[in-house]
């Protein structure tokens, strides 16, 4: 293959399309990113909040949008669609049509008159026809690219010849009816497709109502009715009477687990989806009482259980496991439904409100795609991967990720993304590369000069400007001292006000730059970077958070919130006026990688950056590599895990590029980002290696729980699905004829002690149970299971056991089975399993020849040395915590150290798969670089001050400050200063400071405080 | 995360952004009340789960050195709280806002603001 | 039970015999202690090599503080020559914590200290008149009275033993010191020093039934003084009327052993009071007491150092406005140590409270 190409096409811009085109373009790869809205977001911001955290969904992505919008390497083609693909991997000709936008994105401004004057209404798909929208419009508020584009099917001049208002309105003259669509060609080396998923339509689905009663809504538009920016404010109410609903019945699985409709899938996310809104609408109406009416819940994730119990016992959210077979409406604009039990008792209940819990499908162009590019779709029309595989298309060089080839959560879709970007670098040239620099000689040099403050006072649209006088803020910041320009500005951080920041900073010559607006957490780098294209040092910056302090938590004290905006601002300025320049130092990054776990997810990574042309050093703890996957024999799909187990050791073992570590303990890692040094013994012949690597793949794996419940360990006829997996492969059953096998779920999982899922036990008791089925036909299984969580296409094989007759039985954990052996004085005694079985609604006995046990996944107990070692924190479960469990869960809040596979959090293979392939990509992102920056607000000594005392080393967590020896003063380490400030705070003498948080800034805000 | 959840709590309240609450000097505590605040909140991780490892540790060690001077000298250590809120307890910080209020309203202005000697 | 040097000389003498040992066998290189510096009995540290002079001049046990010698002590500290010091159980407390924060080293330092009966302010001390004085001094803590004479931080303090000396003489409270030398010699490297020194060692200790004689008066007399600056106002307007004296000379700063900072922050340009602050507060104020900060300044000083506060009386003894600033950072400092239930001084590896933390602790914090 011809490795030459450093252009990359991804296609579709939702989260994971971002995400990709973020870790390709950090490693110096040319993206183009293209997507058919006219903005990139995706499904993201639709959402009010995301689960388990309740993290406000737009407030996480729109860095990342700014970032991907920001960024050199990649190039944004909106409203644009793959035609086809021509050519080989590593030498693509891919055709984009571009669509006609009808307005120059040069030209608007995104002032919104147009969209103000138009005079066609149409339904805005973004808040789910919930508002309205014009023909000319933005498709929401926070959209990037910002621009507006022209509906050409609903302007009345481009359909009917008439109207124009839009172009006589537009100031800037940025309106062109002539625009034509257009057909280009990129060429590439790898092409990777993210275009997404769709959420299921239940119009005229089952006797659910929709579109016929007005208080029956979907999830998605529940979400916007929930979303504080949404059209109804947060303030949920009926569409009826507009009155706040006091109950609220969730309907799960519309549109999912249904094989009437050929969809004998389950779309993964909507149980937790449905948590998080009953948990979210409860915090939203006083006194709300949800209900769930569900199959099974799936809250199968890292710390999902914790918030499933949470909705259940902290928010008091009802879950009743039935089926709901109608809804009728009441007069008063009520719904009826009937629902059936699970021992089939029919029963009724009425609620103000009805919430489908609709599943999530493959997007309807994707037939079309699939045509024109030659790619597979499985039987439900996802794009086709395998489980060995999982982000790969049928076509070579083409990749997969997000939900397009199956439904997937936010964190799994950002897992697949950077996944697939490690399998399309096989294609591209990724070489090391600069990074640039930042040039102190090209910036403005403001020592010496009089602070020349410019305050911009953002309205948000109307998230500030509907409380806080914005005008007379801006006003009152004019009046203070040092400030030379004031303004207020629709959307501060939309592209064409950011150029207004800009062209203001040269025409008043200002030196300092104070925005106020909203969160600094998701807005500084945005500001930072654009008053750094100004000429300006990007740290002469300083926000004033006006929305979340003023507009939105006093919005019910206008005045006051305005003098208080006014304060913040007045802070902010006093801050201001003692900025000083900060530099980024440049830290050298080795290229080599330490990899700690040699399981399939370790060893993955390994080949990740193996092939990527990156020493790896891979140290594995057994004699053996392999891990888990040693003991796994079977796939439901029929793939062999044991070739794939064979086939990965070999390629490590040839592999020039993989230094091998077996039987090894790693005894120490030092050092940081770029600059690790580890030393590892051989537990046998106790030689020592020491090595140095730029970064750390930490896959540790699992272990399988040793349970004490059930008799496990007492009787020989006790065993655990890894033993019988084994006695499946060996077809050897030490007990001779099987006639009634039970299994039991959740052994040791979502209860006290470890509440969290194990996730992979419900589709292993499946798949040992189909295994089983095909060598002894006639053997009774009954699985006693809490719900089954056979999430995504997994859901097909649950229903298969099913039709083979396999009887399940739902027990509850207060009252778990009991298992007992008939003859309590033989071991090998068969056993009686007593379980209540919610359909029979009794006591059952089972006489069982064998038990097998779904137990739990444990952390190794391992983790915790490590996690002293890099300094990496665990959860209470003492599986690794990574950075952000939605958008960073492959990373570490400390740089250069990744995660994957079950030390993460259990998964199955194709799911370790796709996370270590994510963790070398994450990795790869630094290790392709010569070198990264330095933050720059790090602590900084004046060693004239500073007495050596040692205060601040020990109150140091990161190791980045020692005593010179020679000169008895503190030393910074900058890469690893985190920028806390413990240290300063430690050091009386004042010789340490934090530069961006110093002494003087904070002491001038005291200051400019009039506190009377 | 108040703000985002439109939880509201007293307009009396301003606040100054640390990265982490170790940052916090007691001395600009003692700025802050010689300079006239009526009460000083100190927001921090909870313990075990300092964003910075364990800042939190030591700001509450560095509280309670200046509570105990306060209260040594007869002065009202009320006026400085220091508490638990993580960056996703939106709920609990408008509640405490909300008390630490109550508290200074009952304590009472702060003389020092009009003290020259302070 | 400690070996004890037993020497039938007055304790003076036989301490300076035993030191004179020490120089002329190249034990130590020198001893930091006391020393008279005219006839008229005025004392200064002095830093003594010659064995001669030692005999001649060395006042070990007068009652007076120049400086803490703990801040002498850092500058002669690190050394790799062995050194002797004589020094105030105190002024020893006060070098531990020092070392504590790398500001010296007890390495190849035999400290010596002794029970203290306290010190006569500088002023009175070093004044020609102060013979009777001295005398009367010496007289009076034969017993278990602390001296008239003496500063009151000093009569309120409850920490006359040294805690961490190589050799402890009884003196406060030593009835025989006239006649009878006793060197309690608390460590190894003590008893090696002693090794060739002829005399007779003996199995001993301080008489702990008039220790605590003395400790019971010290505890009373600690009751009354912390109670003249217990808050009998509204605990801001005591301040005021407590530090508004203040002139802004720092000197209390200068002389804590606890203040090794090289440049005191509160001195430093983040507190530079300009034009704009100034026009600020008066916009408030109306009025601002100049110099500006004072108040700022002993708060901020508690703050840094009250709980390692060993107690020396040195800045209450040299500030010019009378000001009681030991006896406010004794007590305050007591508090705050109390709290994390340290003591400055007990131990070299006990340490600062500020530099370590325990998860759990104040569990009403944080609420």
């Amino acid at each position: 293959m011809d490795k030459k190409n450093k252009s990359v096409l991804v296609v579709g811009a939702g989260i994971a399309g971002i995400q990709a085109s973020l870790d390709l373009a950090e490693m110096g790869l040319d993206v183009h990113l293209i997507e058919d809205t006219p903005t990139i977001g995706g499904r993201m911001p639709q959402l009010d909040k995301t689960f388990p955290t309740n993290d406000c969904s737009m407030c996480i992505l729109s860095p990342k949008m700014s970032e991907c919008a920001r960024h050199p390497n990649i190039t944004l083609h909106t409203k644009s669609t793959l035609e086809n693909i021509e050519g080989d991997p590593g030498n693509f000709t891919c055709k984009i049509l571009e669509e006609a936008k009808f307005v120059d994105p040069e030209k608007c401004v995104a002032c919104g008159l147009c969209e103000e004057k138009c005079p066609v209404k149409i339904d805005d798909e973004f808040d789910m026809g919930l508002r309205k929208r014009k023909a000319i419009s933005r498709y929401f508020l926070q959209s990037i690219p910002a621009e507006y584009t022209i509906d050409k099917d609903k302007c009345l001049y481009l359909t009917k010849g008439v109207c124009k208002i839009c172009e006589k309105v537009c100031e800037p003259n940025a309106i062109n009816y002539d625009d034509k669509d257009k057909l280009i060609e990129l060429n590439v080396g790898a092409v990777i497709l993210s275009t997404g998923i769709d959420a299921f339509n239940p119009f005229g689905f089952g006797h659910f109502g929709y579109k016929r009663y007005k208080n029956v809504v979907t999830s998605l538009e529940f979400e916007r009715m929930l979303s504080a920016s949404g059209p109804l404010g947060g303030h949920v109410v009926r569409a009826s009477d507009k009155k706040e609903p006091k109950s609220i019945g969730f309907i799960q699985c519309v549109g999912s687990r249904d094989e009437s409709i050929d969809k004998n899938y389950c779309s993964s996310a909507c149980c937790m989806f449905t948590i998080k809104q009953s948990i979210i609408a409860k915090e939203h109406i006083k006194g709300l009482e949800p209900t769930v009416f569900y199959m099974d819940i799936r809250a199968f994730g890292k710390d999902f259980d914790k918030y499933y119990e949470k909705a259940k016992n902290q928010y008091g959210v009802d879950f009743i496991r039935s089926k709901v077979s109608e809804i009728s409406e009441l007069p008063d604009g009520s719904l009826k439904l009937k629902y059936t039990l699970e021992n089939g008792e029919i029963l009724y209940k009425n609620f103000d409100m009805v919430i489908l819990g609709i599943g999530l499908e493959p997007r309807k162009n994707i037939l079309k795609l699939a045509e024109n590019i030659d790619i597979n779709l499985n039987e439900f029309n996802f794009c086709r991967s395998d489980a060995f595989t999982p982000l790969q298309t049928s076509r070579d060089g083409v990749y997969v990720c997000g939900g397009m080839n199956g439904p997937k959560d936010i964190p799994e879709s950002v897992v697949a993304a950077s996944g697939a970007v490690a399998n399309a670098v096989k294609c591209l040239d990724v070489g090391r590369y600069d990074v640039a620099v930042g040039d102190p000689s090209k910036e403005k040099n403001v020592e010496g000069e009089r602070p020349r403050v410019g305050t911009f006072i953002c309205h948000c649209g109307i998230n500030i400007a509907g409380v806080v006088d914005v005008k007379d803020v801006a006003k009152y910041a004019k009046t203070l001292p040092n400030v030379e320009h004031s303004e207020d500005v629709m959307y501060a951080c939309s592209q064409d006000y950011l150029d207004l920041i800009k062209s203001r900073i040269k025409e008043h010559d200002l030196n300092r730059i104070v925005v106020a607006a909203c969160t600094p957490r998701t807005h500084e780098p945005l500001f930072r970077d654009t008053i750094a294209e100004a000429g300006l040092n990007p740290y002469l910056f300083e926000m004033a958070n006006i929305r979340d302090q003023c507009s939105w938590a006093h919005m019910h004290e206008p005045e006051l919130a305005t003098a208080k905006s006014k304060d913040l601002v007045e802070m902010g300025v006093a801050k201001a006026r003692e900025l000083t320049p900060l530099q980024r130092l440049p830290i050298g990054i080795d290229p080599k990688a330490l990899i700690v776990g040699g399981g399939l997810s370790g060893m993955t990574s390994a080949l990740s950056l193996a092939d990527a042309g990156n020493q790896v050093y891979l140290v594995e703890r057994e004699k053996l590599l392999g891990g888990n996957l040693r003991n796994i024999f079977f796939q439901p799909d029929g793939k062999d895990p044991q070739k794939l187990l064979l086939d990965t050791i070999n390629n490590v073992k040839e592999h020039k590029n993989i230094q091998l570590f077996t039987n090894s303990k790693i005894e120490e890692i030092n050092g940081y980002v770029g600059n690790f040094k580890t030393l590892i013994t051989d537990l046998e012949t106790k030689e020592e290696s020491r090595f140095e690597h730029g970064a750390v793949i930490v896959a540790t794996g699992g272990n399988e729980h040793k349970t004490k419940e059930y008799q496990y360990g007492k009787s020989t006829r006790v065993i655990t699905q890894v033993e019988f997996e084994r006695m499946l492969q060996d077809k050897d059953f030490p007990h001779g004829r099987l006639k009634n096998v039970v299994v039991i779920q959740c052994v040791g999982s979502r209860e006290e002690g470890r509440m969290y899922c194990s996730r992979v036990c419900c589709t292993k008791a499946v798949k040992n149970g189909l295994e089983l089925k095909k060598i002894r036909q006639n053997v009774n299984i009954y699985v006693c299971y809490r719900d089954m969580r056979t999430y995504g296409f997994r859901e097909k094989y649950y229903t298969d056991l099913r039709d083979k007759g396999t009887v399940f039985i739902r027990y509850t954990v207060d009252n778990k089975p009991v298992v007992e052996l008939i003859d309590s004085t033989d071991v090998d005694s068969k056993l009686n399993v007593n379980v209540f079985d919610q359909i029979l609604d009794r006591e059952m006995i089972i006489d069982a020849d064998l038990v097998v046990l779904s137990t739990a996944i444990d952390a190794p107990e391992e983790n915790e040395v490590l996690a002293k070692m890099l300094k990496i924190p665990l959860n209470s479960d003492g599986m690794f915590l990574e950075a952000h469990v939605k958008l960073r869960p492959s990373d570490f809040a400390t740089d250069g150290v990744f995660v994957c596979g079950l030390a993460h959090s259990p998964k199955d293979i194709d799911e370790s798969l796709a996370q270590a392939k994510a963790a070398s990509s994450r990795a790869l992102t630094f290790l392709s670089k010569n070198s990264i920056l330095a933050e720059g607000t790090i602590s900084e000594v004046d060693v004239s001050k500073c007495s050596g005392c040692g205060f601040c080393v020990d109150v140091c967590a990161y190791a980045a400050l020692e005593i010179d020896p020679e000169e008895q003063v503190v030393i910074v380490n900058d890469a690893l200063c985190k920028g806390c400030g413990a240290c300063v705070a430690s050091c009386r003498s004042g010789a340490l400071d934090l530069r961006g948080f110093s002494n003087k800034q904070l002491h001038s805000i005291f200051e400019s405080l009039e506190l009377t | 995360m108040a703000g985002t959840g439109r939880l509201e709590y007293p307009t009396s309240i301003m606040a100054l952004r640390v990265l982490c609450s170790s940052r916090i000097d007691p001395v600009f505590l003692l700025k802050a009340y010689l300079k006239g605040a009526d009460g000083v909140l100190i927001g921090g991780c909870h313990p075990g789960d300092c964003h910075y490892e364990t800042g939190n540790y030591y700001t509450r060690r560095r509280f309670m050195i200046l509570k105990t001077i306060f209260d040594s000298l007869g002065l009202k250590s009320e006026r400085f709280r220091l508490s638990w809120i993580s960056a996703s307890e939106g709920v609990k910080f408008a509640k405490v806002a909300n008390e630490f209020t109550e508290t200074i309203n009952n304590i009472g202005p702060n003389d020092t603001k009009n003290n020259m000697f302070l | 039970m400690n070996k004890v040097i037993k020497i039938e000389k007055s304790t003076k003498q036989g301490l300076l015999e035993f030191l004179e040992h020490l120089l002329v066998n190249d034990k130590i290189s020198g001893v930091l202690t006391l020393r008279k510096i005219n006839e008229n009995g005025i004392c200064d540290y002095g830093f003594i090599t010659d064995p001669k002079e030692l005999i001649e001049t060395a006042e070990p046990f007068a009652p007076v503080m120049p400086v803490n010698a703990s801040q002498i002590l850092s500058s002669l500290t690190p050394t790799t020559k062995p050194i002797a010091a004589i020094i105030k159980p105190c002024e020893l407390r006060g070098f531990v914590e020092r070392v504590k924060r790398a500001q010296g080293s007890l390495d190849n330092v035999l400290t010596i200290s002794y029970t203290c009966g306290g010190v006569i302010p500088l002023n009175t001390f070093q004044s020609d008149a102060n013979e009777k004085l001295v005398t009367d001094y010496f007289e009076v803590i034969k017993g278990t009275d602390t001296p008239d004479s003496v500063r009151p931080t000093c009569k309120a303090c409850e920490i006359f033993i040294p805690m961490t000396a190589d050799i402890t003489i009884p003196i406060f409270g030593n009835n025989e010191v006239d006649s009878d030398c006793s060197l309690i010699m608390n460590s190894e490297e003590a008893v090696k020093m002693s090794k060739d020194f002829k005399c007779e060692i003996i199995e001993s200790d301080l008489d702990s039934k008039i220790m605590a004689e003395i400790l019971g008066k010290r505890t009373a007399e600690k009751e009354i003084l912390f109670k003249t600056v217990s808050t009998t106002k509204e605990g801001l307007d005591d301040l005021v009327d407590t530090f508004g004296k203040c002139i802004g000379c720092h000197g209390c700063s200068r002389v804590c052993p606890i203040c090794y900072c090289v440049l005191c922050d509160f001195e430093s340009s983040n507190f530079d009071y300009n034009t704009d602050l100034m026009e600020n507060e008066l916009s408030q104020k109306h009025a601002l007491r100049l110099p500006p900060d004072t108040i700022f300044f002993q708060l901020g000083r508690l703050n840094h150092m009250s709980f390692s506060c060993v107690g020396c009386g040195q800045c209450e003894d040299v500030c010019p406005a009378g000001i009681p600033v030991s006896t406010i950072f004794k007590k305050t400092g007591e508090d705050v140590a109390k709290i994390f239930d340290f003591v400055p001084g007990r131990d070299v590896e006990e340490v600062i409270p500020v530099m370590i933390i325990k998860e759990q602790e104040f569990p009403e914090v944080g609420e």
